[in-house]
């Protein structure tokens, strides 16, 4: 922010250099790795899961800022403030990671989203994107509170912040099932359920995600949405792990509910940005379904399994879709699928991509997706439990249904007639775009054919619970 | 050639042609001649390694699983690449290996619209791993996920390449062309059985000892270890993932639409091979894994495969579009082979295959003649054609032969699946009801009589008779050389597997024999 203007291209280059050289420490952790450190009075804590999940989150904001890099720069608006927002909220993502007590996963989670307020407001003379960040901030801070509010009710109950001490005395003094516990169960679950758009907290996602700028949207359903998972996550399998059977329930109904809203209503959307909104909140139905189960079963270990592996996978392939949006808008000129007609003809290079991306969003092997999708009914049918094998049926009519409209796509662009003679000179990809479609369209192919990398990585990230 | 025993092979046939789609769309569009001929080359190197696996091939131990190998896929699942090959998908696969040559080599010169052999040819190899990799995979997950292979370069085959023809269907506001309506129904049905196809390997991972490996679970399946609602509910979902892709009435509704809608070779293909998938699914997973439930589902399948049959040569008799007649055609002949598997008898499953490999080279070879005089008359209304004979001889004479072929004459490779799958229906597995399957291959010979009826109308009107006066001063085009370098092979087997069903029946029996005995312990 210090620099003149002029050399504002420098921020680019900074935030991007500092991005992978965050990584360095990190590798030096993951090959120096012996047990977990904990640091901070127990409150911070360095294992695998932590590091998995970080390595993904840098490498999702380094593609995050090579979409941006011409993004913003077309437009004359800050540059210095979108990198250093971008940057906090990615910092928030990784202390997320590694809290293991309530008040740092608070910070987290705060730092990871308050930014993203700011950002999807970023479009300052857009009425849509106005409207987008004010519901997006009015019900971010709602979030908040009741998120606190459950923090608080534990604080009270147990007289402390750190996850182990917590579940250590709700299973001593049997609280599982105490009405408290569960209410702030629910409280964080509703809370955390605005973070990752789950039905019913859903309805300002799309709207935001149309009026955010496209990168910003990108990081909101990738990013932060992962990041609300992995606090899901770690607060579910450690602080509310003796409750399992009760809020179990209730996360299947939300994830049974999820996807099949939000594949309905995406099946009726003609713009791409509203279409990606409406299935990523279909998506995280499927990312939910393996931790709701696990709450039952508490197998929890194969709850983080699954929704890891889904995430990291996910992750990726809704990314190249993204890519493929923005591209394909600003080749077209055009926010409604239905006039992209034929462009695949012209480009055959992008239309291969966005059909490689969209199907493997729906599921269909050999791309990643299909891994994805498979590693959940494996573990909602692994469970035995009536209401795991009803809600995996559940998953496979939405697989189906959402087929549709990822397929809708491909078709429009490959199959119908194009209403405007496009030339392919019009095509200008940037090379920072290429490198994000080339690393996103590898990993997506990859993780279909060699799923193993990317289970193992789930795998190596279940083993939060044994330290 | 001991190199390519240990797996080698049969992952070259697998591998190659993705392998060579992949090379292909790096292949700038303007070196057409080198697109088609790397296209070409990599089929028939595909089908050569076939040719000499099948020379390997152990015929006096054919019921064992040969040729294949085991590693490591998916650790964290249990999931290995098993592949493998025993008599019952040797035929098979050969079979895939070798329409997809006749499929490439049609279409150097043929085309559909709009032209681009670069995506055309790349997704016609696609589909051959996928198809091949069904017919080798020993692994649930494996043969899932060639299984869903096939869909994605069917759907762009269809949508991109197929018939342009404005029709209104019900349920849409507006009238919508035929290609893009029949591509995603197609897509739809075969991804809404495989979904749950999918949830029933899952289940039989977790009652079967975390295995996926299919001669694993046939092995445990024959101890008995699946019984009750479970494996009732099981044998539903496989049921329902395999019939829709055969595709069984009343889940046959696709099948209609994609074929007319397809182009020729697309049309070609789904039937030759892709239908197969399904009844293969049968045999090699539903029926051994799970035999109790098998049986109890038997008459129920034999009734749907009855209906079939009749509903399919009855609708053939109402049609007006010739290449739509032979779609449904494709529903009846696929009666058949299911009503042999029903019977669960050797001589009904050995008819199954038999049936399978003779409807693909027959039902193929249709497709090619009634896609290529499409092209020719641009039109496919029976009414409109006539005196076929007179105008285009070679070809006339070609489907006078194949539609001989395709009503079961004997001696021709239609004959022996009909024949053997009534043989079966008539004297089925001990235990099973056989007034239902009495009943059922009463129905079948019905069925035959009007498969009779249809095609000899069909002859009739498409090949007989005086060219009609819009045909007269119009210059038509007889097969050329490609086309009959692509017919004249599919017209030599029908003749050969006619008089030498041991062909089939060679690689076939021992396996049948040996899965029946394991499976129902006679």
């Amino acid at each position: 922010m210090i620099l003149p203007r002029k050399s504002k291209y420098l921020i680019a280059a900074f935030a991007l250099l500092g991005t992978l050289v965050s990584l360095v420490p990190l590798l030096i952790q993951w090959t120096s790795y012996t047990s977990a450190v904990y640091v901070f009075q127990d409150s911070y804590v360095i294992d695998k899961f932590s590091i998995v999940l970080k390595g993904l989150f840098i490498i999702i904001t380094y593609l995050t800022f090579l979409l941006s890099f011409n993004f913003i720069d077309s437009d004359n608006y800050y540059q210095g403030e979108y990198y250093y927002l971008l940057l906090s909220s990615l910092l928030g993502a990784l202390v997320i990671c590694s809290s293991r007590d309530l008040l740092t996963i608070f910070i987290g989670i705060e730092l990871a989203s308050t930014p993203m307020f700011l950002l999807s407001g970023w479009k300052k003379g857009d009425r849509k994107s106005n409207e987008g960040a004010v519901k997006f901030f009015l019900l971010g801070v709602l979030s908040a509170s009741l998120i606190l509010y459950g923090f608080s009710l534990l604080y009270g109950l147990t007289g402390n912040l750190l996850f182990n001490e917590i579940s250590k005395q709700i299973l001593t003094r049997s609280l599982g099932s105490s009405p408290i516990v569960l209410l702030s169960a629910v409280l964080v679950i509703a809370g955390l359920g605005f973070k990752v758009s789950t039905v019913p907290f859903h309805s300002w996602a799309p709207d935001t995600y149309e009026g955010a700028p496209l990168p910003v949207t990108a990081y909101l359903s990738v990013s932060s949405k992962a990041a609300g998972f992995v606090a899901l996550l770690l607060l579910m399998t450690t602080v509310y792990s003796t409750s399992g059977s009760n809020w179990g329930v209730i996360l299947i109904i939300i994830s049974g509910l999820t996807m099949t809203l939000g594949n309905l209503v995406a099946l009726q959307q003609d713009n791409p940005v509203r279409l990606l909104a409406y299935s990523s909140i279909a998506q995280a139905g499927f990312i939910i379904a393996p931790i709701a189960i696990s709450g039952i079963t508490e197998n929890y270990e194969d709850g983080i399994f699954s929704s890891v592996t889904y995430i990291i996978i996910y992750a990726f392939m809704n990314l190249g879709a993204f890519l493929c949006v923005q591209v394909l808008t600003k080749f077209t000129g055009s926010n409604d699928i239905y006039e992209w007609a034929g462009v695949a003809k012209t480009s055959p290079f992008v239309g291969v991509l966005t059909t490689l991306f969209f199907f493997s969003l729906a599921g269909v092997p050999p791309l990643g997706g299909w891994f994805a999708k498979f590693v959940i009914f494996r573990s909602l049918l692994g469970s035995s439990e009536t209401i795991g094998v009803v809600l995996g049926i559940i998953g496979a009519v939405n697989a189906v249904i959402s087929l549709v409209y990822y397929a809708r796509i491909s078709k429009i662009i490959w199959m119908d007639e194009p209403k405007i003679e496009y030339s392919e000179n019009q095509l200008v990809i940037e090379n920072p775009l290429k490198v994000v479609g080339i690393v996103t369209v590898l990993i997506t192919v990859l993780s279909g054919i060699f799923p193993g990398i990317f289970s193992n990585l789930g795998n190596i990230a279940s083993m939060l619970l044994n330290n | 050639m001991e190199i390519l025993s240990n797996g080698l092979g049969l992952s070259a046939i697998v591998f190659l042609p993705i392998v060579s789609a992949l090379v292909i769309t790096f292949i700038p569009k303007s070196y057409e001649k080198l697109i088609k001929g790397f296209a070409l080359l990599s089929s028939v190197l595909t089908f050569l390694i076939s040719v000499v696996l099948l020379l390997e091939f152990n015929f006096s131990n054919a019921s064992q699983l040969q040729l294949g190998t085991k590693v490591s896929w998916i650790e964290s699942i249990n999931a290995n690449y098993e592949i493998g090959i025993d008599g019952i998908s040797l035929p098979l696969l050969v079979l895939s290996t070798f329409i997809s040559v006749l499929a490439i080599v049609y279409s150097l010169e043929h085309l559909p619209e709009p032209k681009s052999p670069k995506g055309f040819l790349a997704l016609i190899l696609v589909l051959e791993t996928g198809m091949n990799g069904t017919f080798v995979a020993l692994d649930l997950i494996l043969f899932f996920v060639f299984f869903e292979i096939v869909l994605l370069p069917m759907y762009f085959m269809i949508g991109i390449w197929g018939d342009k023809t404005i029709r209104s269907v019900s349920g849409f506001k507006k009238e919508i062309e035929t290609r893009l309506y029949a591509s995603i129904k197609f897509f739809v049905f075969t991804l809404f059985g495989s979904a749950f196809m999918l949830l029933g390997f899952l289940g039989l991972y977790y009652k079967g000892n975390k295995t996926f490996s299919i001669p694993e679970l046939i092995e445990i399946g024959s101890t008995g270890a699946f019984t009750g609602t479970f494996a009732t509910l099981v044998f539903a979902v496989l049921f329902l993932g395999f019939a829709v892709k055969v595709p069984m009435w009343p889940l046959h509704t696709w099948l209609p639409d994609a074929h007319t809608a397809a182009p020729t070779v697309g049309s070609v293909l789904l039937a030759a091979i892709l239908l197969k998938l399904g009844s293969y699914g049968f045999i090699r997973i539903a029926i051994p894994i799970l035999p109790e439930q098998a049986k109890a589902w038997a008459p129920a399948i034999a009734i749907l495969s009855a209906i079939g049959i009749i509903y399919g040569s009855l609708a053939c008799l109402a049609q007006t579009d010739l290449k739509r007649l032979i779609a449904f055609s494709s529903v009846g002949h696929m009666g058949f082979v299911m009503l042999g598997i029903a019977s669960l008898t050797p001589v009904g499953i050995n008819a199954a295959i038999i049936g399978m490999v003779a409807h693909g080279i027959i039902t193929g070879l249709l497709f090619f003649l009634t896609g290529s005089m499409s092209h020719t008359y641009h039109t496919r209304d029976m009414a409109r054609l006539g005196g076929n004979m007179k105008l285009l001889p070679k070809t006339g004479a070609l489907l006078g032969f194949t539609a001989m072929a395709s009503l079961g004459l004997p001696g021709l490779a239609g004959f022996w699946g009909e024949f053997m799958a009534l043989l079966g229906a008539y004297n089925p597995l001990d235990g099973l009801n056989v007034t239902v399957f009495r009943s059922s291959m009463v129905a079948g010979a019905v069925g035959t009589v009007l498969t009779a009826g249809y095609l000899l109308w069909m002859l009739q009107k498409v090949n007989l008779g005086e060219p009609a006066d819009e045909w007269k001063d119009k210059e038509l085009h007889d097969a050329d050389n490609y086309e009959l370098v692509a017919w004249i092979p599919l017209v030599i087997l029908t003749v050969i597997i006619g008089i030498f069903p041991k062909l089939i029946f060679g690689a076939t029996n021992d396996a049948v024999v040996n899965l029946i005995s394991r499976a129902f312990g006679g």
